[in-house]
């Protein structure tokens, strides 16, 4: 059974031979076939943009292109002059959210590396040293490398993340670098971006242990 | 020729050349800049210098405090009654010229960048039209008090107008020095510096010779290209001839040129010394003209051939066969002007303009023809078959490189250029400017003299050589429109387009000014002398034209622009919040 498409002025009729589609020709009157009164109503045209766009250029009134883009004129962008802020959802390079202390939120529980399709992030896990309040609660990432090259940027990690402690916000996209273990992008490094607004923690508040708030298990269960 | 003539010659080339490489390289600058502004694009603007602050500061300060100086020490000076009512009227005319546009500047400054004193505050809220409509008042009235300046109160006129307006360029230039940003400054100059950073890059590019073509033809080409575009320049009347009294000893020496004469009559008659502003005073003046650029083919076609190339071959070819075409319509079109102004001098043809019509106007048909000749004599849009890129990768210098490339290019704009002078020579008048004759301002109808105004011989000469460089630069400027405006032509159509329309029309236009001519000529004096009044008419025309237009282009310029913000995605209101994306106000 042959589907039947409706026909249009494009399609083939059904059994018959290919009929070309008529075109009107061009009405040739005598103003036209002059050529001269039209190279004048052209120039016109061409002198019109001249003269608007170079004013607006050397007076420095050339439309904002990103916030007046339905302008008309020049609305080019000269980058790297001039840069269009990326859309609130854009993914850009990676960074580690720090907590109150200022150590990175990260729990090393491995969770964006195995989410990653990419595998371009690297993270080695360590325990914290005896004595510390945190020690047999959680770990923290000795090493945290994410390769940008490899990257794909498709969020997963970030969605992966169960303490909010990856993000893609910065709004920066990759820079284009000369070698490839400047790709390399270390713990240092991704703890130094920033958000858009500028802060390096996240709005999630943090229940460390210890805390009243700390909705895990205490020392004090560890009995039962 | 003596040592003296010599001396001068090498002046005039030095004028007219540097005149003509200098418009050609801005010609280069001046094509991409249009064809981005007239195409929504930015363009040329990104090479940029940065000057120290103190450098700049001094480049602000120089000009006006050398003009405040220079117009303070003429104060002082003594001149004739006549000269000082002269000057006098030019002291008046520039104060006022220069007290609006700095005060413009200071307006749009202010509204754009904030006030920093109380005087500055006054400015925030002032239509900037205003103060340029107030400028053309004064403009006005200026002329009409300078009426009541009688001969013997000239001196002392001149020399307090001379203190004011020496006072007012030292105020401005201090001002503006006082106003000059911290830091360094970029300097763009609308995009200037490109021409300048091209040139460099092909000092510095690889000469490349192909291997089997003709080392020596390929590297001749460029130069027999460029040869003909510069030396047609030498028949070029770039202003009025000038008038130098004998000191006595009958022989033209270095003596006689501190004699400039005071005043010539209206006939440009001159008892001494007569030094045309023209480099060679050839009584076949369009004619080596015509000689000369023909050998223009002769470097296309020699580039073609040495290349060793079959592009280059075709595009050789090309270009030959299309200026050999358009030569023939070119200097057809033309014999009905030389029918009217009865000589092939282009100085004559330059006097003939001033004291009659100019040849647009006795010429149209002529014109229209002549104008698509030189276009394409040219090679530049419509008419670029011989470097289309569309099916022969570049023409006839596709094999070359470097400078010898840049000397295809600047011999292509130097042709331009020169195209425009012609046009300007034979058709918008010369160096004559309406009711500018060699005995000062003249407007008059006809027998009937409606206000007149005598200038000295040397205010009557600088103004002649101002308006015949300003028109060319302005018909340059018209001319790279042509570029941005049509689309180019199909070979066979422009071959048929120069033998079988241009050739035919042009024979046609000469045998009907010939019987026109001969018709007027025969008429009578009653004829003649309404011919007179339709010629001034014409001249009326164009000053009235041509006002126009410059205020048209000051207050358009002055026009506040509005904008609606659009604020649809959050990358929008990303950019509201960082106060918008521009990097800074003058990008050019």
């Amino acid at each position: 059974m042959i589907k039947r498409t409706a026909q249009t002025t494009w399609t083939k009729p059904a059994g018959g031979p290919v009929t070309g589609k008529p075109i009107a020709r061009p009405n040739r009157t005598a103003e036209v076939q002059a050529y001269f009164p039209e190279f004048v109503r052209g120039l016109a045209v061409s002198m019109r943009h001249f003269f608007k766009n170079t004013k607006e250029m050397m007076l420095g009134q050339k439309p904002d292109p990103v916030l007046e883009s339905l302008e008309e004129g020049v609305t080019t962008i000269c980058y790297p002059e001039e840069r269009r802020p990326y859309p609130e959802r854009f993914r850009g390079i990676h960074r580690l959210t720090l907590r109150d202390d200022g150590s990175p939120r990260c729990v090393a529980c491995l969770c964006c590396s195995t989410a990653c399709p990419a595998q371009c992030i690297s993270i080695e896990a360590a325990e914290y040293p005896p004595g510390d309040s945190k020690r047999g609660y959680e770990r923290y990432p000795k090493t945290f490398v994410i390769d940008e090259l490899r990257c794909i940027f498709c969020g997963f990690c970030v969605e992966a993340c169960p303490c909010d402690a990856i993000r893609m916000d910065t709004g920066i996209h990759a820079v284009p670098y000369d070698s490839r273990d400047q790709f390399i992008y270390r713990k240092d490094l991704l703890m130094e971006f920033s958000g858009r607004d500028g802060s390096r923690k996240s709005a999630n508040p943090r229940h460390e242990p210890g805390d009243p708030t700390h909705p895990g298990l205490s020392r004090d269960h560890m009995e039962h | 020729m003596n040592l003296v003539e010599l001396v001068l010659t090498v002046g005039k080339i030095a004028i007219v050349l540097g005149f003509f490489l200098n418009l050609a390289a801005l010609g280069v600058w001046a094509d991409r800049r249009q064809g981005a502004m007239v195409q929504d694009r930015v363009g040329p603007n990104r090479a940029v210098v940065h000057l120290p602050n103190m450098l700049a500061r001094l480049i602000v300060l120089l000009p006006p405090a050398l003009f405040g100086v220079l117009s303070i020490f003429l104060a002082l000076g003594n001149v004739t009654p006549r000269l000082a009512h002269e000057r006098a009227l030019v002291n008046v005319q520039l104060t006022v010229l220069v007290t609006w546009l700095s005060l413009l500047v200071l307006c749009v400054t202010v509204q754009r960048g904030g006030a920093i004193n109380k005087l500055e505050e006054m400015f925030e809220d002032i239509d900037p039209r205003s103060i340029f409509f107030g400028g053309l008042g004064l403009h006005a009235l200026g002329l009409v008090a300078m009426r009541f300046v009688t001969l013997d109160g000239a001196p002392a006129a001149a020399r307090i107008t001379g203190f004011v307006l020496g006072g007012v360029f030292l105020l401005v230039g201090l001002y503006a020095t006082s106003r000059v940003p911290e830091g360094s400054i970029p300097l763009r100059l609308a995009g200037t510096l490109h021409a300048l950073a091209d040139t460099i890059k092909m000092i510095f590019k690889e000469d490349f010779v192909p291997k089997n073509a003709d080392r020596l033809l390929h590297s001749l080409a460029p130069m027999i290209a460029i040869f003909p575009a510069i030396v047609v320049t030498a028949v070029l009347p770039f202003g009025n001839d000038l008038c130098f009294a004998d000191n006595g000893d009958k022989v033209f020496g270095f003596a006689d040129l501190g004699n400039l004469v005071n005043a010539v009559p209206a006939s440009g008659a001159c008892a001494g010394w007569r030094v045309p502003l023209q480099i060679a005073d050839l009584n076949v003046g369009i004619l080596y003209i015509f000689a000369m650029s023909s050998t223009g083919i002769i470097g296309a076609a020699i580039a073609g051939w040495a290349s060793d190339n079959k592009f280059s071959l075709l595009g050789g070819l090309r270009a030959c066969s299309q200026m050999v075409s358009y030569e023939v319509a070119m200097g057809l079109a033309l014999v009905g002007l030389f029918l009217v102004y009865d000589s092939v001098r282009l100085g004559d043809m330059a006097v003939w303009q001033g004291q009659n019509a100019w040849g647009v106007f006795v010429q149209p048909a002529g014109f229209l023809l002549f104008l698509t000749a030189l276009c394409a004599e040219t090679k530049r849009v419509p008419f670029d078959q011989p470097e289309g890129e569309s099916e022969i990768v570049a023409g006839y210098f596709l094999e070359y490189s470097g400078f010898k490339w840049g000397m295809f290019m600047v011999g292509e704009y130097l042709e331009m250029c020169f195209a425009s002078a012609l046009l300007v020579a034979l058709f918008f008048g010369g160096y004559s400017l309406p009711f500018i004759h060699p005995d000062g301002l003249r407007i008059a109808f006809g027998d009937a003299i409606l206000y007149e105004y005598k200038m000295t011989h040397l205010a009557v000469t600088v103004i002649s050589v101002l308006g015949f460089f300003g028109k060319v630069v302005l018909v340059t400027w018209f001319q790279v429109f042509f570029r941005w405006t049509l689309p180019r032509f199909r070979y066979d159509q422009l071959m048929k387009l120069g033998w079988t329309k241009l050739l035919p029309l042009a024979i046609a236009n000469m045998m009907l000014t010939a019987v026109v001519v001969l018709a007027a000529r025969s008429a009578g004096p009653a004829v003649a002398s309404w011919l007179k009044i339709l010629a001034d008419l014409s001249q009326a025309l164009i000053a009235v034209l041509t006002l126009a237009g410059f205020v048209a282009l000051v207050v358009g310029l002055l026009e506040p622009v509005e904008r609606k913000k659009f604020l649809a995605s959050s990358a929008a209101r990303f950019a509201a919040a960082m106060g918008g994306v521009k990097a800074e106000p003058r990008q050019a």
